[in-house]
């Protein structure tokens, strides 16, 4: 029996070693990966700390800088603006070449992107509510009915930016749905879409920080006028031939309205006119400042409404577009601006290169040109970096062999500081400001012009918006004062200027690839020829050729390609989901 | 046992007696491979009663009565053997292992099975028939071994040439979910650690594969489980033994690239074919021709610059075993090191060694020490440590393949006036690869394990006989550092022979005009602690000598806490402890061996899931029936010494899912984005919702079912085993497929997947001797295919897309049709890829499934075959003659797909191989074997934009896995107080056939997909000198 007793002590023992051992790191409930939603929208946190976190992730995802986006390319390089000068097929040359379908969406496709921001959103304004934040703004309203805004703003503007990628798209309200809720949803109407984002534009205005209210630790969030100019944007495309009167579908709601209504013009008109009003913003007198200057109040940048955030990042954008030859300041030269982009430029009295008036001389093509010119594409000649570009065959900056460089003989210019001439031995570049602007001043006035243009006609309103940009881009103001302008024109001939005004002014700010789908004319842009370059041949007596040379065939299918397909996989998830056209 | 000892006793008794009458005596000793055997039993032929037992020093002492002159030797696990005895002297007898012998023991969870009562899918392997295959790890040495064990050996790369192994195939939808358990001495192991384990410690290897030997295992058990148990000491003097060790590797194949005149031709004609003017004149390619101007135009073969023949590894190990009836100690030291093949590049200056090398040290001491007549303890204490080296610039080696990296006339391997060249041809510019292995430094890992276990077992046969307690606390700590030492790029140099000139390197890879310091930086990157508590009830016993009944009953609770950053570059962060536990119940019953029954069952639960899913009930059941025991049966097959048909089935089931720690929570994420507020924008902490929790998540569960046959025939010289199993997966933890995007979050994985796995395993031994010499020979063969049968996929647009009805990772891609003709790419009514690359004649041309006139996405299909081969075979020969013994061993695989792309094979991402030289040209279109050349990455021609069964092959390989030579020396022969000697001269991954070497240049095991420039897959020869004292 005592040998038993031994055995039970051992059993006993040794059983409560084992548990009293272990029973403090067993825990029943785990506390490790415990940021729950209570935590991070907290209902006792009267600083809204961690839901100030939350709301800068929706920001993050939402917003994307457009500098060298898609597969290191600007967007642009898929419109007839510029091609890449990568080797291979870089995916962004696969857009203007049609090489895509549902199945091998192309580089650009945000579906999922967006809409994983677009719950990020949802899920913080109504979480927010949760939080007693106690700020206010300046003016006395509640600081957490504007960080709501800004959310709601971010949602609009997702919305938008699907919308015209792919026509109507289902929208989602303010339902954070979970694994067991039903996801299998269908597109909500082109209509619907646009009511939707304007309404949510309507009803956050005024929430929001003004302009005038950001301060520099606020600087960089949405305001009233970002907003605004997004209901702008959105009534502009909505009124746009391609979904008023020359839907692809003719009677499917999803790609567009059934039925043209010219009052839509005079909605999208009024949109732009409200920024207009609000005076907060104007033009700034240099142009190449609008991208490199921090937007007002706390910078000097008048013009800038919206923004992707990027601050003082360095000169990502220099080393990946400059001229190549510049080795030690880095240039990889990855953009190459068109001939036909070139050409859209005028002269510096305002009238078209082809114009007789012009002036233009073909042997010395880039003198006297409209100063947008060479602040928007380095040209062979131009300065940078204390050296004059050179892109004739041979030169520096177009060496030949396997080295990337221009396949046009132009570099992408814009965006980038002012290092023309510059104090450092060896040139080199200093950080620059590349906030990606999505809304300027500038781009609502030409809304404004051609919505109005289009609604009413050719007015002195749309005459004078054209005489600001082109005075503020430095055209001569003329004899006239009329900046190369012809004067009575009809609609017809001023949608022709309104539309090349659109493009030298907005090159490579992801406006003109978006710009000849609205306007229907994608087909006709892409098939007609395929897009010019330049093969410049230096003569040894120093006299220079310049030979027109074909670059790029792009394809575009009609009517098919005017909307992106629904990705593929998400139509075989969802028996709702109906692809576009064709795809 | 008992059997036996009754009898050896009764032998014994009666052997006084015996001693009077008038006969010879014999006098000689028994041996094995790792020298004297003690206890094995010498009976005189003809006369069975009178038989001794040889002492510990193998040494035996018998008599003769009767006149056949001939002593049988027995043994347990040992072949029996007959002896002539006529000549006088003293005898050896050298005994053989045998395979599968009816009453061999089998080690399962928790315990031992014979052969004969045991009703699971269990194979075993004793250690001392791996110990020779010169390889640092377990998995390498069992390829080919068990039946039912898929191995794929990736790497060749010291250190890091473990192989991937599974069990029966893969079942599991689950990327991780396929990993068998591995318990070694009953804790739970990783795979590195088991890589890392000295083959000199381990006793025998099992491994479990059916749910009557895995259920105990419950929650883990459905991957099988391979259990390893560490050789202990017995009573007895002190047994020293040494085995030294060492040989050298060389790749089982090397790469063939074309010199500068064949690249340059080939280079120009794909210029040509894309409309590019050539890179080389004639006079380029005369000068490469001829070799004239070795600096102009280099022409440099960089493997054999880079690589040298072989490289060299060495193994050395001691062990010192032996005890009292109260202590028993096994006591054991080993290391291992292995160099790398790259040749030395380090300068005598700094003495940094860059090369790829390893060594490991291993220390081991078992002890068990009997504390009282009822109470024994155990102690086990292991470590292991070691470092594996690298060169900074980690892939580097790699850079050989690489195309873009470096040409074969980039540059001469070292300039004239001996400063380093660069690659001035190639986008990056980078030095060569000498110059770069010879400055830039090394990445040195280095990694501790330590384990320790803690056992009571308390003997209650007081409370009934057959009872114990048995009582174990295991810790297992891994300690993973690495540290780098490493500087920028060397200064390089374009030497131009025109003009005697030298330009430096000013681009992207530039080194200045110094050399730069070397920096150092130290990382711990693993932190793990396992804490295993086991306590269990043992009980065995026969009852009215028929009855056998066996009983387990365990509580088992773990605790894992695994901290590691999986980049290496930054400290390890915390991650949650993942936690066990469990109860597991084991009872067995036989009546006199002849019907059989067990039950297996555990109630386990792990943390992953919410409290009322968490515990689950695996239970499974097994029958056998001995019917060699039954008189019917050995009357009609009288030679059948065991038939036994058995069958199991039973649940198991596994955690394993992608995803946090615990599925059922949704977890918000914190992270830095590069977005803040305020004038100056900076990186800012930020908070978002993680993947969507699933309340109803739980663990994944297999049904299994297993039939199996085992037989012993012709006195054990035939032994079969053969099973077939049936295994269905369900609720398996995949993410759903069906998902839209428009949620906007991820979601956890939820309990969707089915799958099917089935196959067939086989072990066939035959064994026999001829005059002196054994020998044998046997087949192990296993298959196993399975077949998705739900994963939630959603419905594809067109049938052939879809992945359910398939294998698990069956590879889709194009079907390859022929060459487009210069008539096809006129014709618009032959399908073309939508808009890529203007199709040339000589491009691949694929099958339009659609019939929609375009090659897209909606076009493929099927390929091939998943890259785990369905089919293994291993064929063991040995042959045993006195003191020498000869094995060989070949193993191959068959019924799997090997594709790779890019680096391996694409023109202008590869380097230039053989193959291009057979490419398509409008001469050669009948005959090509490859597409026409183009500098192109994006066209149809390349693998990684289009792939197609152009490039992904159906493969099989053969290899002389093993050989093994090895003599036993003669005592005589022996100096000192030696007391037993071996030679050995051992050979791994000798020979090796495959069908993958007619496109691809790369070992067949790497893994498809891949650029193919892993470490090259080694082949090793190895010489080892044992000696016992």
């Amino acid at each position: 029996m005592k040998k038993f007793f031994y055995i039970l002590l051992l059993v006993t023992s040794l059983g409560g070693l084992v548990l009293s051992g272990c029973q403090k790191t067993y825990e029943s409930v785990p506390l490790g990966q415990q940021t729950t939603l209570d935590l991070a929208f907290d209902s006792r946190d009267s600083l809204g700390k961690q839901a100030m976190s939350y709301l800068l992730t929706t920001y993050a995802q939402s917003f994307y800088s457009g500098h060298n986006r898609v597969s290191g390319n600007y967007m642009d390089a898929a419109s007839d603006d510029a091609i890449s000068s990568a080797s291979g097929i870089p995916a962004v040359q696969a857009i203007a070449t049609g090489a895509y379908s549902a199945a091998s969406p192309n580089a650009d496709d945000q579906w999922a992107r967006d809409y994983a921001a677009i719950r990020n959103a949802t899920v913080f304004s109504v979480y927010i509510n949760r939080v007693p934040m106690n700020e206010l703004l300046p003016n006395g309203q509640s600081a957490r009915a504007a960080y709501r805004s800004e959310a709601r703003f971010l949602r609009a503007w997702l919305y938008f930016d699907l919308l015209k990628r792919y026509g109507g798209i289902p929208l989602l309200g303010d339902s954070i749905r979970q694994i067991t809720d039903n996801i299998q949803l269908p597109r909500n109407s082109f209509s619907d879409c646009v009511n939707y984002i304007v309404s949510e534009c309507d009803n956050i205005k005024d929430s929001l920080r003004t302009a005038a209210m950001v301060n520099s630790s606020t600087y960089g969030r949405i305001t009233q006028g970002a907003a605004m100019a997004l209901k702008s944007q959105v009534l502009l495309y909505a009124a746009s031939p391609l979904f008023n009167g020359g839907n692809i579908d003719g009677s499917n709601p999803l790609t567009g309205y059934t039925s043209f209504d010219g009052n839509r013009w005079k909605l999208a008109a009024d949109a732009a006119k409200a920024v207009m009003d609000l005076g907060a913003y104007s033009l700034m007198p240099s142009f190449n400042d609008v991208f490199v200057m921090q937007a007002a109040p706390v910078g000097t940048n008048t013009e800038s409404i919206c923004w992707m955030q990027t601050g003082n990042d360095g000169h990502g954008v220099e080393t990946n577009n400059a001229p190549v030859g510049y080795t030690s300041a880095g240039g990889n030269g990855i953009t190459s601006p068109t001939q036909n982009l070139v050409d859209a430029y005028s002269t510096d009295s305002g009238y078209a290169i082809t114009d007789p008036n012009a002036h233009y001389n073909g042997n010395n093509p880039y003198s006297n040109r409209d100063p947008r010119l060479s602040l928007t594409v380095f040209c062979n000649g131009s300065l940078w970096l204390n050296r004059s570009v050179q892109t004739y065959d041979g030169g520096l900056d177009k060496p030949g062999g396997s080295v990337q460089q221009t396949k046009t003989s132009y570099y992408m210019r814009k965006f980038m500081g002012a290092f023309e001439s510059v104090n450092s031995n060896p040139p080199s570049y200093s950080n620059t400001c590349h906030d990606f602007i999505y809304y300027r001043y500038a781009g609502i006035l030409l809304n404004y012009a051609e919505a109005t243009n289009e609604f009413s006609g050719p007015s002195a309103d749309v005459y004078n918006v054209l005489y600001a940009l082109r005075k503020r881009a430095g055209i001569l103001t003329g004899p006239d004062n009329t900046y190369g302008l012809k004067q009575g024109m009809t609609q017809d001939e001023m949608r022709v200027v309104i539309r090349n005004e659109r493009r030298v002014e907005m090159a490579f700010e992801e406006q003109r690839f978006w710009d000849i789908r609205r306007w229907k004319i994608a087909a006709q842009v892409y098939n007609s020829a395929p897009l010019q370059g330049l093969d410049i041949q230096l003569s040894s007596g120093g006299q220079i050729f310049y030979n027109l040379v074909p670059v790029l065939t792009t394809i575009f299918r009609d009517p098919q390609m005017y909307l992106y397909p629904i990705p593929y996989s998400e139509v075989i998830k969802n028996n709702q989901m109906k692809q576009n056209p064709l795809w | 046992m008992n059997k036996l000892i009754i009898f050896l006793l009764t032998t014994l008794a009666l052997l006084p007696g015996l001693a009077f009458s008038q006969a010879r005596t014999v006098t000689g000793t028994v041996k094995d491979a790792n020298g004297a055997l003690a206890g094995a039993t010498i009976t005189e032929k003809g006369q069975p009663r009178n038989a001794v037992a040889a002492d510990e020093h193998g040494k035996f002492r018998i008599v003769l009565r009767g006149g056949t002159n001939t002593l049988v030797v027995t043994y347990l696990n040992f072949q029996r053997q007959e002896v002539n005895v006529k000549r006088e002297g003293d005898v050896q007898v050298i005994m053989q292992q045998s395979t599968q012998g009816m009453e061999e023991s089998v080690v399962v969870g928790f315990g031992k099975k014979k052969r004969i009562t045991n009703t699971g899918a269990v194979s075993s392997i004793n250690a001392d028939e791996i110990r020779d295959v010169p390889t640092s790890s377990v998995q390498n040495a069992l390829a080919g071994k068990l039946p039912g064990f898929f191995t794929q050996q990736r790497s060749g790369q010291p250190g890091h040439d473990a192989s991937d192994y599974y069990i029966r195939g893969v079942s599991s939808l689950n990327p991780d979910g396929n990993q068998p358990l591995i318990v070694v001495d009953d804790i739970e192991y990783t795979y590195d650690q088991l890589a890392q384990i000295n083959v000199n410690e381990i006793e025998s290897i099992s491994i479990l594969k059916d749910a009557s030997t895995t259920a105990i295992y419950g929650i883990k058990g459905a991957n099988g489980v391979l259990v390893v148990t560490t050789r202990r000491g017995a009573a007895g003097k002190p047994k020293f033994e040494v085995r030294l060790e060492g040989g050298g590797q060389a790749p089982v194949r090397t790469p063939k690239f074309l010199d500068s005149y064949r690249t340059a031709q080939l280079v120009n004609e794909a210029y040509k074919n894309d409309g590019i003017p050539p890179l080389f004149s004639q006079s380029d390619l005369d000068a490469f021709k001829s070799g004239s101007d070795p600096y102009g135009h280099p022409n440099v073969n960089w493997y054999k610059a880079i690589n040298r023949p072989y490289s060299l590894q060495a193994n050395s190990n001691l062990d010192i075993s032996g005890g009292t009836s109260n202590v028993k100690y096994f006591i054991s030291g080993g290391a291992f090191t292995q160099t790398g093949s790259i040749k030395n590049f380090s300068t005598n200056t700094d003495g940094v060694n860059s090369n790829y090398f390893y060594k490991r040290y291993n220390i081991r001491s078992n002890l068990d020490i009997q504390a009282t007549k009822n109470l024994s303890l155990r102690l086990d204490a292991t470590t292991r440590f070691g470092d594996i080296n690298q060169p900074y610039a980690q892939n580097v080696i790699g850079n050989i393949y690489d195309f873009s990296k470096i040409h074969p006339y980039s540059a001469p391997f070292i300039n004239p006036n001996g400063s380093y060249a660069y690659a001035f041809d190639t986008q990056n510019q980078l030095p060569t690869i000498n110059a770069q292995l010879a400055t830039q430094g090394y990445s040195r890992n280095r990694r501790t394990d330590f384990n320790v276990l803690l056992g009571i077992t308390e003997k209650l046969d007081d409370i009934t006989r057959g009872l114990s307690l048995i009582g174990r606390v295991a810790y297992a700590s891994v300690e993973q550092n690495t540290l780098t030492l490493f500087r920028g790029f060397p200064p390089t140099y374009h030497y131009d022979p025109r003009d005697e000139s030298y330009h430096l390197n000013t681009g992207v890879s530039t080194g200045g005009y110094t050399y730069g310091t070397y920096r150092t930086l130290g990382n711990t990157d693993l932190d793990n602690q396992r804490t295993n508590v086991q306590i269990y009830l043992n009980y065995e016993r026969v009852f009215n000598t028929n009855h056998h009944v066996t009983s387990l009953l365990l509580w088992n609770q773990e605790s894992y806490r695994v901290d590691e950053d999986a980049t290496g570059a930054f400290e390890v962060s915390g991650q949650v402890p993942q936690k066990y536990r469990g109860y597991s119940l084991k009872l067995g019953y036989d009546y006199k061996q002849k019907y059989l029954i067990d039950f297996n069952a555990a109630l386990n639960g792990s943390d992953r899931f919410q409290a009322n899913k968490r515990n689950g009930i695996f239970p499974a059941v097994g029958v056998g029936w001995n019917l060699a025991k039954e008189d019917f049966f050995a009357k009609a097959l009288p030679f059948a010494n065991l038939f036994k048909l058995r069958a199991t089935y039973g649940v198991v089931g596994s955690d394993v899912a992608l995803g946090n720690q615990y599925l059922y929570n949704q977890v918000y994420n914190q992270g830095l984005v590069p977005y803040s507020f305020g004038q100056s924008a900076q990186p800012a902490n930020v908070i978002s919702e993680g993947a969507l929790g699933n309340n109803n998540v739980t663990w994944e569960k297999s049904k299994k079912f297993d039939a199996g046959l085992d037989m012993n025939l012709f006195n054990d010289k035939v032994s079969v085993s053969a099973d077939y199993f049936h295994e269905y997966r369900y609720d398996q933890l995949v993410t759903p497929g069906n998902t839209p995007l428009i949620l906007g979050i991820g979601v956890s994985p939820s309990n969707v997947g089915i799958t099917v796995n089935r196959g067939f395993e086989e072990t066939v031994t035959y064994h026999d001797k001829v005059g002196q010499v054994q020998y044998s020979v046997g087949l192990v063969w296993s298959f196993a295919k399975n077949k998705i049968i739900y994963e939630a996929e959603a419905a594809p647009r067109y049938p052939w897309l879809a992945v359910t009805g398939h294998a698990i990772n069956q590879p889709f891609g194009y079907k390859f049709i022929g060459f487009y003709s210069q008539a096809d790419v006129n014709d618009p009514k032959v399908a073309k890829p939508v808009g890529s690359v203007a199709i040339q004649p000589g491009d691949l041309k694929y099958k339009d499934l659609n019939g929609d006139g375009f090659i897209d996405q909606n076009d493929i299909t099927t390929i091939g075959k998943p890259n785990l081969p369905n089919t293994t075979i291993g064929l063991p020969i040995k042959i045993g003659y006195k003191g020498f013994d000869a094995s060989v061993m070949f193993q191959g695989a068959f019924g799997y797909s090997l594709g790779l792309k890019g680096t391996a094979i694409e023109p202008f991402q590869g380097q230039f191989q053989p193959i291009h030289e057979k490419r398509w040209t409008p001469e050669t279109a009948g005959s090509a074997e490859f597409p026409r050349l183009t500098s192109n990455p994006t066209t149809i021609n390349s693998p990684t934009n289009y792939n197609s069964d152009f490039w992904v092959i159906n493969a099989y390989y053969i290899r002389m896995k093993t050989v093994e030579l090895s003599y036993i020396l003669p005592r005589k022969w022996l100096p000192l107080k030696i007391n037993n000697g071996r030679l050995y001269l051992s050979a791994y991954n000798l020979f090796t056939w495959s069908n993958v070497s007619k496109k691809y240049q790369q070992d067949p095991e790497v893994a498809s997909n891949t650029a193919g420039d892993a470490y090259l897959a080694q082949r090793v020869i190895n010489f080892g000198l044992q000696l016992g004292l």
